[in-house]
């Protein structure tokens, strides 16, 4: 559907700049808000050891967030209007990463991180060839660090998995998010998204991440012996996502959960108080 | 080797797992370092919420990454104290949530605004800096190598301490006052983070004898004195009628003792100040949670963690 041509930033149509600006928060917003729920592990973690890499984690993040949010300069947002200033109700994130933890659940922390680091590396992929410059750039980098997000994921879902209470908690984490990881492959709107691909922003459609996703994350939480919602899904056709299997509200349409509100509350609390109109930049270049 | 010996030879880097030293000399050292490894976890617990209340991004990357670099700080002194076969590290770490492990006064204060963030962050741990960069020179090898890696990563942490002060001295009004506040809030148990004078100090001398410790309490707090009064004052902080501090004629500052509270000091020194018990069992609290998950790893006989360690050099 692309026609492989690359779209001037200096010159882009309204079309352009919408479907640009849809794209950029989903990827800045999933990033953002997930980085913010990981550092509520620091100084609470199981060990040391799993505090210093689940911060390094939060910190990639971050990172990642800085980077897309940075693409959307293009399009006139900066971080104020991007998180501080912002309206709660127009973030793009997917429910999954706004959840709290519920307290010690480690095995929330280790699975929401393998079922959105999957989605991530895909999403990524159809990246690689982006028709946007700047995002086709940052790819790279981030997926030498997404990397090793996966494989602490991984080698911890293998270790819980290994005892009896760390399968039941895994159960009952996969049951919660689940519906909520599903989000991650939803429009944030329909006619935006098919512009999104058809203008070759990003080269697969939601569902096509989605029906890869399913493939490799059903069999590998089965392997582990856990029981997956819904798991009929793989019918004659293969995988997919359908409407049933998803949660009320969806993130990426601006609907969230309330846990989202008090985080959002939460975060611009100092800004607020201090009444600041934008927020400090230490590094000019992201 | 006895003690007479441990003190003749006492000095730089001197002693190393390698030496036959005397109990008093190993338990004294290992009281020091789970001290200030205790410090490390206890001043990251008390930063953690402003990793998410920071007002930008840059801020809470910094803060992250701050609080990150105390957890491997801990680490690595917890590793330094255990080289010297008194207690464990996890020993340590559950008298640290039992409310049996010490650790620096002003981690005993709650912190609840932004404000009072570059009071830990600029005061606090430039003070700390002081202290830390004689102890490269401690006796006990271990510690002091483990100070070198420290004292980098401390350098980082005083400057973005320092750059959070200059922006909100720079700030609206409103900044500035609550930032004046915090700072009169917080001013006396900076003065109090060398502890009491020597005169009346419990462990110094052993400590200072055996080269354990470089400096005296009354020296690294005059000379903290001697650089932060103006600092503070450089950024627009008024110094606070009490404690009353002055010049002497050599033109070092004096602080009247009895203005400071050394009652509330020494409550805190034993765990029993209220805040700070709260903050013990906040993170006693935390530790439980996860309690299951070190069982789990434990019965499957796997080291913890999911990478070599961090801070490891």
């Amino acid at each position: 559907m692309s026609t492989g041509e690359m779209l001037d930033p200096e010159d882009l149509d309204e079309r352009e700049r919408t479907a640009l600006e849809h794209l950029g928060k989903r990827l800045g917003d999933d990033e953002f808000v997930l980085a913010e729920r990981y550092t509520e592990w620091q100084v609470r973690s199981p060990s040391l050891e799993s505090d210093l890499a689940l911060s390094n984690i939060a910190q990639d993040e971050l990172g990642h967030a800085r980077l897309w949010y940075d693409v959307l300069d293009d399009v006139g947002l900066d971080e104020e209007e991007l998180v501080y200033e912002r309206d709660p109700d127009t973030f793009r994130h997917s429910t999954l990463v706004e959840q709290p933890f519920p307290e010690g659940d480690w095995a929330d922390a280790i699975l929401r991180s393998y079922l959105y680091d999957i989605a991530e590396k895909l999403r990524l992929e159809a990246l690689e060839q982006s028709s946007y410059p700047k995002i086709a750039d940052r790819v790279g980098k981030i997926q030498g660090e997404e990397e090793y997000h996966l494989e602490h994921a991984q080698n911890w879902l293998e270790r819980l998995a290994d005892g009896e209470d760390g399968t039941g908690r895994l159960q009952e984490a996969l049951d919660r998010l689940f519906p909520h990881a599903l989000t991650l492959f939803e429009p944030t709107d329909p006619d935006v998204e098919e512009d999104i691909v058809e203008l070759g922003l990003r080269t697969a459609t939601l569902p096509e991440l989605g029906e890869e996703w399913l493939s490799i994350v059903l069999p590998f939480l089965e392997s582990l012996d856990l029981d997956v919602p819904e798991s009929g899904l793989a019918d004659a056709d293969g995988y997919a996502v359908t409407g049933e299997m998803l949660p009320a509200v969806r993130g990426r349409d601006g609907s969230h959960t309330e846990s989202w509100d008090d985080l959002f509350a939460d975060l611009t609390h100092t800004y607020r108080e201090l009444e600041r109109d934008r927020p400090t930049k230490i590094m000019e270049q992201p | 080797m006895d003690i007479e010996e441990v003190k003749e030879r006492a000095g730089p880097r001197e002693f190393s797992p390698a030496d036959d030293l005397p109990e008093e000399y190993r338990k004294a050292a290992t009281r020091m370092i789970e001290f200030h490894a205790n410090s490390e976890i206890m001043g990251a617990y008390l930063e953690r919420p402003f990793i998410r209340q920071a007002p930008s991004i840059d801020r809470k990357l910094a803060f992250s990454a701050k609080v990150q670099d105390e957890i491997g700080h801990g680490q690595l002194l917890y590793r330094a104290a255990e080289t010297l076969g008194v207690k464990t590290r996890e020993e340590m770490l559950d008298d640290l949530a039992n409310g049996k492990g010490k650790f620096l006064n002003c981690f005993h204060y709650p912190m609840t605004e932004y404000v009072e963030t570059p009071m830990v962050a600029f005061f606090v741990d430039g003070a700390a800096m002081r202290r830390q960069a004689t102890l490269r020179r401690t006796s006990w090898e271990p510690y002091a190598h483990a100070m070198d890696k420290v004292c980098f990563e401390e350098g980082f942490h005083v400057k973005h301490g320092e750059d959070i002060l200059r922006t909100l001295m720079n700030g609206s009004r409103k900044e500035q006052q609550l930032t004046q506040e915090a700072f009169e809030e917080w001013w006396p148990r900076i003065i109090q983070f060398f502890g009491p004078t020597d005169d009346k100090s419990t462990h110094h001398d052993f400590a200072a004898s055996v080269g354990l410790k470089q400096k005296s309490n009354d020296e690294l707090r005059q000379a903290f004195l001697d650089q932060y009064v103006p600092k503070a004052r450089k950024y627009g902080l008024e110094i606070p009628d009490y404690p009353r501090i002055h010049k002497n004629d050599e033109g070092r500052w004096v602080v009247e003792e009895d203005d400071l509270d050394w009652d509330e000091f020494f409550t805190i020194a034993k765990n029993e100040y209220e805040p700070g018990v709260g903050q013990i069992d906040g993170r006693k609290h935390a530790q439980e949670a996860v309690q299951w998950v070190r069982d789990t790893i434990e019965a499957d006989n796997v080291p913890a963690g999911g990478q070599p360690p961090q801070a490891a050099d």
